[in-house]
């Protein structure tokens, strides 16, 4: 299984037996060969396990989180874009997961395990806070495994590095698409922060990144 | 850093702006070109803009465009200058059909020189092009040239050259497990069930959305359509848009 | 003067030591270091008298003072970004297409003249003066310079329209059979025209 970026805003696959791709449904574009897609259910991977209490709170929250996918299987080359956004592909090695929005993802190679994890790992209020103050819901996706996974954004992407060097990077919460490694991610309201808002947002507060790893921004202070 | 600063000995003659694959520079030289309204950002030179109806060349007009629905959209170019043209940040780009044949979605086709000739395709939103000469098409993305044969969503295609008209395909396995999952967790529409399917030769333009933002020219096929409606009718296609509009 | 550097086309990076830049407001992507942000003032903090002209002719132009030792990443709806010298010398620029100024640079509202009615953009245009760095931002694709003499005027769509510099009359005419009425968006009634010695700064989409 291939992908490649075809030009900035389409992914080339080469799809193969027994090597299936999971893909954002609608967003193929034109393929070749003897390709299916079938619709499949929200999540790939399923729930974390010991969700517990949280598991009925969580599935009112998701509604918005809810993107549709579908997998790709057969033999041939298929061609993927969303809505004119550009494409970056994140390679994963095993080691580290990859943290994204779930509408932020176009595609990925379908023997990678997907979780939906609370956007904090302490919950409450603040992943809550967060989640409002981002425009993400209370819950994101993490992908482990090794692979590719093809990541949307407005405007394409840049990448800074969080670890030696680099202690504390600051991101917009709008401008944000993923990060890589271990990686803590919080809010930070700096002060003065609220004067400086743009856009009549109304939102002061803005996701500080401290650990070791990758983050990608995106080139757009709009989401999408 | 500093940028390139050009001006009419310096722009391209027909031919994309240097470095730039959204804005594109025409060259006017005496021979009139078809222009679509909204297509232009600047000009320089001495020209002037007819609309269809009112033109000094009716004759070349009414052997040359034969698409009453889209006429307005239209202008004659005439004179001697450098016309830049620009389509809502999407990519511009020229092509040459030599006796050529190319059905190409309305909205994207944004000039072209009279060598060739215009009609209305039966497939609603699309044109056809028939002759020898240059035209200028724009496109979400970069143009995908693809032979078949292959499928393609109907909203990523751009058109169509020397190959026969494309035909419905439904995604059997789709269409099955769609109804097999009728837990209502998918909406009726957005899903890959609907693909047209080329085959034979030729070459198929591709862009890089499957969501169409200007469906203007759809919409205007879609409302003369319905002057043959009978009132039964009517009022059945009031209550399935008025149910898609809650969605 | 700060070191600015871009990372691709649209995002501009600014390596400050210390110095200050002034940037669009909301178009900070992201940042490393000890950096501040404030309001500059009333909404491009060149006085009382230029914001108070500011806020009478609607000009939505909102800047921020970014100063201290780090990087930060600005971008505005993946727009383009491109960045012009001046030196001392005048630019008038569409108040939504400028992203940041930095260096000895004054910001100033003027009359430009009467317009249409219809007009989002009212009665008043932007101009930056001085010696300095300007980044202007162009949506649709990358910024066009176009040269304009006596010998070789220009006419050009308001709406496409991001900035001139030079010794430049720019009038208004009436003839659009070029341009749409309809469709993405409301058109202007009237295009621009520029006569003169100087450049005119023009972006692939129409606002």
């Amino acid at each position: 299984m291939v992908m490649e970026i075809e030009n900035g805003k389409v992914l080339k696959t080469t799809i193969t037996p027994g090597a299936q791709l999971t893909a954002r449904k609608g967003s193929m574009l034109y393929y070749r060969g003897d390709v299916r897609f079938v619709p499949h259910s929200m999540g790939g991977g399923g729930a974390m396990p010991g969700f517990g209490a949280m598991a009925g709170a969580a599935g009112r929250m998701m509604q918005g989180e809810h993107v549709a996918l579908m997998t790709v299987e057969g033999q041939g080359e298929s061609y993927f874009g969303h809505d004119g956004l550009y494409i970056d592909i994140v390679q994963l090695d095993g080691a580290n997961q990859l943290t994204v929005e779930a509408s932020r993802l176009l595609a990925y190679e379908g023997y990678l395990q997907t979780a939906i994890v609370p956007l904090t790992q302490q919950g409450g209020m603040r992943g809550a806070v967060r989640g409002a103050v981002t425009g993400q819901g209370m819950f994101t996706t993490q992908l482990s495994g090794q692979g590719s996974v093809a990541v949307l954004s407005h405007g394409g992407t840049f990448s800074l590095e969080v670890g030696p060097g680099h202690p504390e990077v600051v991101v917009d919460p709008q401008a944000y698409v993923g990060h890589r490694g271990p990686i803590t991610v919080d809010l930070t309201a700096k002060v003065g922060f609220r004067d400086v808002v743009g856009k009549g947002s109304g939102e002061a507060t803005q996701l500080k990144f401290t650990g070791q790893g990758t983050v990608w921004v995106q080139a757009s202070e709009q989401k999408f | 850093m500093s940028i390139q600063i050009l001006d009419p000995s310096t722009l391209p003659t027909n031919d994309n702006l240097p470095g730039n694959s959204y804005a594109f520079c025409v060259d006017l030289d005496g021979t009139p070109w078809f222009t679509s309204k909204g297509a232009m950002i600047a000009y320089y030179g001495t020209v002037q803009f007819e609309p269809l109806s009112r033109t000094s060349v009716t004759g070349m007009v009414a052997s040359q465009f034969s698409s009453p629905l889209y006429a307005d959209d239209w202008v004659i170019a005439q004179g001697r200058g450098k016309l830049i043209l620009g389509d809502r940040g999407f990519d511009i780009n020229s092509f040459d059909l030599d006796e050529g044949n190319l059905t190409i979605r309305a909205s994207s086709l944004l000039a072209f020189e009279p060598g060739l000739s215009l009609k209305q395709s039966i497939v609603p939103g699309f044109l056809t092009l028939l002759g020898t000469g240059k035209f200028l098409a724009s496109s979400n993305g970069p143009v995908m040239f693809a032979e078949p044969p292959l499928r393609v969503d109907p909203q990523a295609l751009v058109g169509w050259a020397d190959t026969p008209a494309p035909s419905h395909h439904f995604d059997a396995e789709w269409m099955s497990s769609f109804l097999s999952a009728a837990a209502g967790f998918f909406g009726m529409d957005s899903g890959e069930e609907r693909q047209f399917d080329f085959t034979g030769t030729g070459t198929v333009l591709i862009q890089s959305s499957e969501k169409v933002l200007d469906d203007t020219h759809m919409f205007r096929h879609v409302e003369s359509q319905t002057a043959s409606l009978s009132q039964v009718s009517l009022q059945q296609l009031h209550r399935s848009i008025g149910a898609r509009l809650q969605q | 003067m700060a070191q600015l550097r871009m990372t691709g086309h649209r995002v501009l990076v600014a390596d400050l030591r210390g110095e200050t830049i002034r940037a669009v407001t909301g178009s900070m992507v992201a940042y490393e270091g000890d950096v501040t942000f404030k309001n500059a003032g009333m909404g491009g903090g060149d006085g009382f008298k230029a914001a108070f002209k500011r806020k009478m002719t609607g000009e939505s132009l909102s800047f921020m003072e970014v100063t201290g030792h780090g990087s930060v990443h600005f971008a505005v709806d993946a727009q383009h970004i491109t960045l012009v010298q001046l030196e001392n010398d005048t630019m008038s620029v569409e108040a939504s297409q400028l992203l940041a100024i930095d260096g000895q640079v004054r910001m100033d509202v003027k009359f430009s003249g009467l317009r249409g009615a219809t007009s989002g953009q009212g009665l008043f245009t932007t101009t930056v003066s001085g010696t300095g760095t300007i980044a202007l931002l162009s949506a649709g694709g990358p910024l066009i310079a176009l040269g304009v003499t006596p010998q070789t005027p220009l006419v050009a769509d308001p709406d496409a329209f991001v900035a001139f510099q030079g010794q430049l009359n720019q009038s208004f005419v009436t003839d659009v059979t070029w341009r749409s009425a309809v469709g993405g968006g409301s058109g202007e009634a009237f295009s621009l025209r520029f006569d003169g010695h100087g450049v005119v700064y023009i972006q692939p989409e129409e606002r």
